[in-house]
């Protein structure tokens, strides 16, 4: 008796309450990574855009640990099928959603739009998420590998702060002087373990080179350019006898005042403004070595992709995908990040952050380099990442430094040993 | 422990020899059925999955997977990484269960006569073995730190060149097994206090008077024979333990570098949920949980001759 009563007033109220909602709402469910650093963003992207898109409603699971634990997450939950609509992942992890077809192309939502160039979203942006001539999804927060220095060492060794140097030659031999100046001082660090790869293909890139030849099934960073690229490293070693430490390691002592120049990610300039207060002067300034025209720098950073499974989702979905992604999106996320924003439009609501924060500005300039971050194809590409990063380590820790052409034909080789043999 | 007792003690049995009528039979079976079907549901069924998908090229989130025959384990025969996870994992072992099964015994006898102290001391060694590794790892990693590491600063003041503990493919390995003596001794030291507390004084007056003097003269006569079975324990848990190793190298090393400290564990990680190479993963697996069974079955069988032979 009771159930049926309060039945026919859950009907009542559903009567008197639907008409109100007159536009049926559609869930969009979204999973990032890094919360501590992404959370202020996304939860302000959230309310504006529900502003503006009354018919989207936009939710997030617990955020994802770091990219790795992003790409096992949504690959167990492909198996089951309870993928969020939406999910963040790394540059590189692109192809192992593209390839086991967890993720949606895009081309049709990008075909369908008037003046999606205008709107900021320029080539580079969509080759950055894009494998095999499709796009699979739209870069959110960009990094590119930079330079950053420590003027008051810069100073001490006689270098000239105003006039930083971009050639190899010239930040090699500043950091050769830098080194000299007294014990526990580091004039180089080239942060190159990060993400296995990630500064090899930076090195190569910037020499012209490639990863692969055209069709995918040859190595291709055995050539000259892959030479330049491992003897770069190679010269660091023994020029500047630049330290055999983590990452980690080589973060700490730069942000401890103990390293003249340091090559990393662009995501740690917010991180190492805060660390080093007025202890001394850091500067950013571009990757050493890039020449116009040639050079490229794959872009680190996450890719918003759209795994859901009903057109009706993944149209909502792709609303979202390019809201957080557009202009606004972006400049929200440089305003609370270290990132840059890939699109091309984001700067323009942008131009007063940049002149009070212009160590964030070189990220930027380097913006005409970007190209995608290469993965290598078939099932065994995330192992080839760790073959390069273990031969790379012969070479940085003194090995084999003077080998290393020798180490970078033993790299091709083991590499291609591990790609697809029928390709 | 448990294990030890059980097996111990259903080896000694006596067997009943009577038959069971019917009911009884199907009672006794209704009895194990819980049990039973707990064992097959969360052992079994699992291992027989891993076993299945060894055989298999299946990949994280692959949509479709085949069946390859032996091709993953002819693959990790021919893998130098995998033989450098198996050496490194066994030096470890050799090492971690030497010092924490030496360590243990002699912080247990200097323990020996319960004082005030005394309860001090073996809660202080104790300590580590109920912290969490994890975050023990973190504390060992700034000590290690070639820069501002405290090791470092302390050998510098005897001249000392820095040492770059972790990084350095010659001392890595090093370094991670005496953490891991560090992190096991205590539990090792309890166990040989409870063997202690189970010799009687008189066995060591009557020693003394027959003419062992000396303490070490004692120790050999009585002590180390009694410690025997407790001795053989220890080192069969310990080096359970050690093959088990990954939080360490998972948190300081990753492996590297160039796999100076990969591990099985380790390995088995890096293949299945880094390169997603599943099928890999799981032969590893297999490769593991059997070498645990012949540990297992070594320690029962010395275990068991043991008993028969008192």
């Amino acid at each position: 008796m009771l159930a049926k009563h309060s039945c026919r007033a859950l009907a009542l109220a559903l009567a008197f309450t639907l008409p109100a909602a007159a536009q049926p709402v559609t869930e969009i469910v979204v999973q990032y990574p890094y919360g501590d650093v992404f959370k202020e963003t996304h939860n302000r992207l959230v309310e504006e855009f529900a502003k503006t898109h009354p018919g989207i409603k936009v939710s997030f699971r617990a955020p994802y640990k770091d990219y790795e634990d992003a790409t096992q997450r949504i690959l167990r939950e492909a198996v089951t099928g309870t993928t969020p609509d939406i999910t963040f992942q790394g540059l590189n992890r692109v192809r192992a959603l593209a390839d086991k077809q967890v993720a949606a192309p895009l081309d049709d939502f990008i075909k369908a739009e008037t003046d999606f160039e205008a709107q900021g979203f320029h080539k580079a942006m969509r080759d950055a998420g894009s494998i095999g001539g499709k796009v699979y999804g739209l870069p959110f927060a960009v990094s590119l590998p930079i330079a950053y220095f420590n003027l008051d060492l810069v100073k001490a060794a006689g270098g000239d702060p105003a006039a930083l140097p971009t050639s190899w030659d010239g930040v090699i031999s500043l950091a050769a002087k830098i080194q000299g100046l007294r014990p526990g001082v580091h004039g180089i660090a080239a942060e190159w373990p990060i993400s296995g790869n990630w500064l090899f293909q930076a090195l190569v890139f910037e020499n012209g080179g490639n990863m692969m030849d055209a069709g995918e099934t040859k190595v291709a960073f055995d050539d000259e350019a892959g030479r330049k690229a491992i003897g770069t490293l190679a010269r660091l070693v023994t020029e500047t006898k630049t330290p055999n430490i983590s990452g980690n390691d080589m973060r700490t002592a730069f942000a401890a005042g103990q390293v003249g120049v340091l090559l990393t990610t662009t995501a740690y300039v917010n991180a190492f403004t805060r660390q080093i207060g007025d202890r001394f002067t850091m500067k950013t300034s571009l990757f050493p070595g890039l020449t116009q025209g040639l050079s490229r720098l794959p872009a680190g950073g996450n890719v918003m992709m759209i795994t859901a499974a009903s057109a009706e989702k993944r149209k909502a979905a792709w609303e979202v995908v390019k809201y957080w992604t557009g202009p606004r999106g972006g400049a929200a996320m440089v305003e609370t990040t270290g990132y840059m924003a890939p699109n091309a439009k984001a700067a323009d609501h942008l131009a007063d952050f940049y002149k009070r924060n212009p160590n964030q500005y070189t990220a930027l300039a380097q913006l005409p380099y970007l190209t995608n971050w290469y993965a290598f194809p078939g099932d065994n590409g995330l192992k080839i990442t760790d073959v390069i990063k273990d031969h790379l380590q012969s070479v940085m820790d003194g090995k084999r430094t003077a080998q290393a052409n020798e180490v970078l034909t033993e790299m091709a080789r083991d590499t291609q040993a591990l790609l697809p043999a029928g390709k | 422990m448990t294990n030890a007792v059980l097996t111990t003690g259903a080896s000694t049995l006596p067997s009943t020899g009577k038959r069971r009528r019917p009911h009884e039979e199907v009672a006794s079976w209704l009895l194990v059925a819980p049990a039973a079907s707990l064992i097959l549901l969360l052992l079994i069924a699992p291992l027989a999955a891993v076993l299945g998908l060894s055989f298999t090229d299946y990949q994280l989130g692959a949509r479709a997977w085949s069946y390859v025959g032996g091709a993953n384990y002819a693959a990790l025969a021919n893998d130098p990484v995998f033989w450098r996870s198996v050496g490194n994992t066994a030096t470890y072992a050799a090492i971690v269960v030497l010092g924490s099964t030496g360590l243990g015994l002699g912080v247990a006898l200097m323990l020996g006569r319960s004082s005030f102290l005394t309860q001090v001391w073996r809660t202080v060694f104790f300590l580590p073995v109920m912290g969490s590794l994890i975050a023990m790892a973190i504390v060992w990693e700034f000590m290690l730190h070639p820069t501002f590491g405290l090791i470092n600063a302390a050998l510098g003041l005897f001249g000392v060149a820095p040492v770059n503990w972790l990084q350095n493919g010659d001392t890595a390995l090093g370094v991670l097994a005496v953490i891991g003596i560090w992190q096991q001794f205590g539990f090792n030291m309890v166990l040989f206090l409870a063997g202690l507390s189970a010799i009687p004084q008189s066995l060591h007056d009557a020693a003394e008077m027959d003419g062992a003097a000396l303490a070490w003269d004692r120790f050999q006569l009585v002590t180390w024979p009694l410690l025997a079975p407790v001795t053989l324990f220890v080192v069969v848990i310990s080096t359970i333990r050690s093959f088990q190793v990954f939080d360490t190298v998972h948190a300081l090393t990753k492996g590297g570098p160039n796999k100076a400290t990969e591990v099985l564990l380790y390995t088995m990680y890096a293949e299945g949920f880094e390169f997603f190479r599943t099928g890999y993963a799981a032969a590893i697996a297999v490769v593991f949980v059997m070498a645990m069974l012949l540990l297992t079955l070594a320690k029962v069988f010395i275990a068991e001759k043991r008993i028969h032979s008192q």
